[in-house]
């Protein structure tokens, strides 16, 4: 019955508004004309009984307005009207609601798509079964670095440790794939048997691979992913008729994995790791490893695990030296994953998170300049009886409507934000493909918005309904009064503006120089004009076969260069630039006398120190050098004489030979590099090149020994090739070559320009994006700054008027404006360089060839902020110098 | 039109609305004479407390109300006890009979 009752005054109240209010009209009016006639009846003169009356009621509206909040559904009925209200104030000031909702658009939509960028590579899980159980396991070398694992040292970490229910080793690479529709270059991955059980799925038709798959001279088999099947194995159910031609290996398909799964990144294919056999060395680290973890180990408890076992190995083997393990370490394979990314992703988010509190500050001045020309109305307001938290609660619903407006532009701004992000970002971010709009990024953009709106409202309605506004009332229009201490505010929050921006645009600065400085390198290797030709024939380990791919090669080169416009080709195992560059190791020097019989003696060997070197293993030809124009210092580069059959030569680096042989002569001398390729026969020096930054212009070029493709063949190659022809031409005529000699070998093309492009994409990517948050703070702060300075010289007309008719110069009104501005601007700089100063540490990880502090930065950007705000003072304080004494004095 | 008294003892005027109403119908005014007259002078009640308490209770369902004529002849709008009042007076009755002990207990308590 109470319900019914409660539900029927609600209703009467939401709907009967007009009736429910005369009644209440009418009776609080009665209950005063009672009074009256009680005053009369006990003598009171009439017109002092109704005064009397109206003093003992306290005010028809206030006493009306009481009533009101006591009502059933008032709080609801109140948002209603607040809302109304609310978008009344702001279809009143057009131009004012139309920039804050585009500066909160731009901010809220820029911080949700970075936060998209974000969420999608760093915090999303990955898409596996209790994805955070996933480990990846790396050794640690002596260096401190992580390396992959050798064959005997996984085998240890699979059968002594007691943390994972299952581990599992995996490499991935492309190879040429036939057999299916059409010839494929595929990424395969060759991984150990309980590869699928560490991510927790099965084949969603046929099986998983079995212990006797994995055996040494095991029947070849292999898993397919769903793509892989839909479109290249005609989406067959029946695998049993299924074989893949792969490395000269005919491969049973056994399984289909389930759509979607692609680990390690883009893998089609998974191969068993070991029918060829382990590889017996401790300092061959050709896997990576991913576990996971038994219910209830924790990741520190894996780590001692695994970090004993690998001690253990480090002081038992007979194998010494940089390259065997010193430790290993068990980290989420999410961070494993995304962890070189993190940095320059926390820097984004924190630089757009600035860009928010900037576009925020502006906002706030116009919701406070707004609030200054309501002080009347709210003062009436509250004479008639509202509450200041009913007043305050009219400034958040303003607010929520302007950010809930500008929020959902922003996100809508967001989907092609992020399309752009993608387009734009480094082809080395990960996990780009789980970059998108989703439900918890639109949960985040909601939460967003409704935060600004909170801060922005509470902060406009703190300082607007701060003080006794009813005296406002008494001091009418005149509007000075309470202006001094807003405008103190309007001014701080500039100051702020100004040092957030400075900021931001310290870190463009110090970024944008990195990049230039990086510009500024010399590679050491041409660019221009460079088309390049993946090429992966079988790997094998006959010698006969061998020797056959290296005529191979020998033939596509020379009919590669009766292409016209076609210069120079070359060949090299790895290009500068590209991710994972050459291959490094130990080589020693030695002379064919002392080349030891057996295996076990050169091991011996190794532990001779001043025997050994480290460099990376190039395989080139001859024309690798001329296509690129690495110079050759001294001594020659490979020619005719160096046939299969003829002394092996190889060609170092140049800081190779200033570092390993220092005030001598390598030319001549024989070094032993066979761990790199299994080929034990000595290599002569025959000459010296030039140093190439092969790993980026940002890192150190790296000591290089180059061998003779022709005489030390390889299955997966890089063709160069030098061409003044239409690059079109070239790789439709290289493609008909490849074809013709062996119609089995697919190729990719690319222009070398791009894959150096794509090198420098992570710095670009930073660049642009910092670079243009720091834009749009820049010109938000410069309207700030205007903002404020015009909104300060017309509210302070009269008094300037005042001063113009004492006998002030138009000069001194200029110099009183500017004076007030630049102390603004110069407590805004002075935070801002403190701040940059304590916060540019952060990208030190990012820049190149500046310092966190680099002057020429910080004292060109402080020149710019302060120039740009300085002419924005100056606008209005040209206005200033113009007041008319007379108006400004009538002016009220 | 001071307020903070009344929602200190917002159940105390509750209780003397209801008991007010207990012998019958009454305006707005006369709820507030009666008031003023069964505590001895002790509560005077402002429209500021009385009206937003009376619509509140109307709302709860104690009470309902009805447009009729004053001593007067004057349009006035009367409140009267509904049945979930008179159990609610004696909800608050029964509840004001404990805390006037249990504050009476607490002051005598040495």
């Amino acid at each position: 019955m109470p319900l019914l009752m409660k539900a029927r005054s609600f209703l009467r109240n939401f709907f009967s508004t007009r009736r429910v209010e005369a009644d209440l009209d009418q009776e609080v009016h009665a209950h005063l004309e009672m009074l009256t006639e009680e005053n009369l009846r006990a003598g009171v003169p009439p017109a002092e009984a109704h005064r009397a009356a109206r003093m003992e009621l306290g005010g028809v509206e206030q006493v009306k307005e009481q009533v009101r909040q006591e009502r059933m559904g008032n709080w609801f009925r109140s948002v209603l009207s607040d809302c109304r209200y609310g978008l009344r104030q702001l279809r009143k000031n057009p131009g004012a609601t139309a920039v804050m909702i585009f500066t909160l658009a731009l901010a809220i939509g820029a911080t949700t798509a970075i936060f998209s960028v974000i969420y999608g590579v760093l915090l999303r899980p990955l898409p596996y079964n209790d994805s955070d159980r996933i480990m990846a396991v790396f050794e640690v070398n002596s260096k401190g670095g992580w390396s992959h694992l050798a064959d005997p040292n996984f085998d240890d970490f699979r059968d002594q440790n007691r943390s994972f229910q299952a581990i599992a080793k995996h490499s991935a690479y492309v190879v040429s794939v036939s057999g299916a529709s059409q010839p494929t270059r595929t990424m395969v991955a060759r991984v150990s048997p309980d590869f699928l059980r560490v991510f927790g799925i099965q084949p969603i038709l046929g099986r998983d691979f079995t212990a006797s798959d994995a055996k040494k001279g095991a029947g070849p088999t292999v898993l397919a992913s769903y793509g892989y099947w839909k479109q290249n194995l005609g989406s067959s159910p029946d695998l049993s008729q299924l074989h893949l031609k792969i490395n000269n290996a005919l491969y049973a398909v056994i399984g289909v994995l389930p759509a979607g799964f692609r680990f390690p990144a883009d893998v089609d294919l998974w191969l068993p790791a070991d029918l060829d056999g382990e590889n017996q060395s401790r300092t061959a680290h050709n896997y990576s490893a991913v576990g996971r973890l038994r219910d209830g180990v924790s990741v520190e408890q894996a780590n001692r695990d695994i970090s004993a076992i690998a001690r253990r190995i480090h002081d038992t083997s007979s194998e010494q030296g940089d390259y065997l393990l010193k430790d290993g370490i068990v980290l989420p394979l999410q961070e494993s994953i995304t962890g070189k990314a993190r940095p320059a992703l926390l820097v984004l988010l924190g630089a757009v998170g600035f860009l928010l509190l900037v576009a925020c500050a502006n906002v706030a001045n116009l919701l406070l300049a707004q609030a200054a020309a309501r002080n009347r109305e709210l003062a009436i307001r509250s004479a008639l009886g509202a509450e200041r938290g009913r007043l305050v609660r009219q400034f958040l619903t303003e607010a929520l409507l302007l950010a809930l407006v500008g929020g959902g532009l922003g996100v809508l701004g967001a989907y092609w934000g992020v399309a752009g992000l993608i387009g734009l970002a480094p082809q080395n971010l990960p996990r780009l493909d789980s970059v998108s709009i989703s439900i918890p990024i639109l949960v985040f953009a909601l939460l967003l918005s409704t935060a600004v709106a909170a801060t922005l409202g509470l902060f406009t309605a703190v300082r607007a309904t701060s003080g006794d506004l009813r005296r406002d009332l008494g001091e009418g229009g005149r509007g000075q009064a309470g202006s001094q201490s807003s405008q103190r505010v309007g001014r701080a929050i500039v100051a702020a503006q100004i040092a957030i921006t400075l900021v931001l645009v310290v870190g463009a600065g110090l970024l944008g120089r990195s990049l230039m400085k990086v510009l500024e390198v010399n590679p050491g290797f041409r660019v221009d004009k460079i088309v390049t030709m993946d090429v992966s024939l079988p790997w094998v380990e006959d010698p006969k076969v061998k020797a056959s791919q290296a005529v191979f090669f020998s033939s596509l080169v020379d009919r590669l260069k009766q292409i016209p416009g076609v210069r120079k080709v070359g060949a090299i195992s790895g290009l500068p630039m590209v991710e994972g560059g050459l291959p490094d190791g130990m080589f020693q020097v030695m002379t064919q006398n002392e080349m030891p019989k057996t295996i076990d003696g050169l091991a011996a060997m190794f532990q001779q120190k001043e025997r050994l070197g480290v460099a990376d293993f190039g395989v080139a030809t001859d024309g690798y050098f001329e296509t690129l124009g690495i110079p050759l210092i001294r001594g020659r580069i490979f020619d005719e004489r160096d046939g299969p059959n003829s002394p092996h030569v190889a060609v170092i680096s140049e800081s190779l030979a200033r570092d390993r042989w220092p005030n001598q002569d390598p030319i001549g001398h024989t070094i032993e590099f066979g761990n790199m390729d299994g080929d034990l026969r000595l290599l002569t020096i025959v000459g010296i090149v030039g140093d190439i930054h092969e790993y980026g212009l940002d890192a150190p070029p790296r000591p290089t020994v180059y061998v003779n493709l022709f005489q030390r063949p390889r299955a997966a190659i890089t063709v160069t090739m030098l061409s003044d022809a239409d690059t079109r031409l070239v790789t439709s005529a290289a493609r008909g070559i490849v074809q013709d000699l062996n119609p089995e070998i697919p190729v990719k093309f690319q222009t070398f320009a791009q894959v150096y492009s794509a090198s420098l994409g992570s710095r670009r990517f930073n660049v642009i994006l910092i670079g243009f948050f720091g834009i749009v703070a820049l010109l938000l702060a410069t309207a700030g700054v205007f903002g404020v300075m015009a909104y300060s010289v017309c509210r302070r007309t009269r008094e300037i008027g005042v001063r113009v008719a004492l006998g002030a110069g138009s000069s001194d009104v200029l110099r009183m404006i500017l004076g007030q501005g630049l102390r603004t601007i110069f407590v805004g700089v002075a935070i801002g360089i403190a701040g940059s100063l304590a916060l540019t540490r952060t990208v030190a990880s990012l820049l190149f060839g500046v310092t966190a502090t680099d002057p020429v930065t910080f004292g060109g950007v402080t020149l710019l902020l302060v120039g740009i705000a300085l002419l924005a003072c100056f606008i209005p304080a040209r206005r200033a110098t113009k007041v008319d004494p007379m108006v400004a004095l009538r002016y009220e | 039109m001071n307020s903070e008294p009344t929602s200190l003892l917002q159940g105390t005027l509750d209780l003397l609305i209801l008991k007010s109403l207990i012998a019958g119908e009454l305006h707005g005014l006369g709820v507030s004479h009666r008031i003023r007259q069964i505590t001895g002078g002790t509560f005077v009640v402002k429209p500021g407390s009385l009206f937003p308490a009376l619509h509140r209770m109307e709302e709860e369902g104690w009470i309902s109300s009805f447009w009729g004529e004053s001593e007067n002849n004057r349009r006035a709008k009367y409140y009267r006890l509904s049945k979930a009042g008179r159990k609610q007076l004696e909800v608050e009755t029964k509840r004001w009979g404990r805390v006037s002990w249990a504050i009476g207990q607490a002051l005598e308590a040495s």
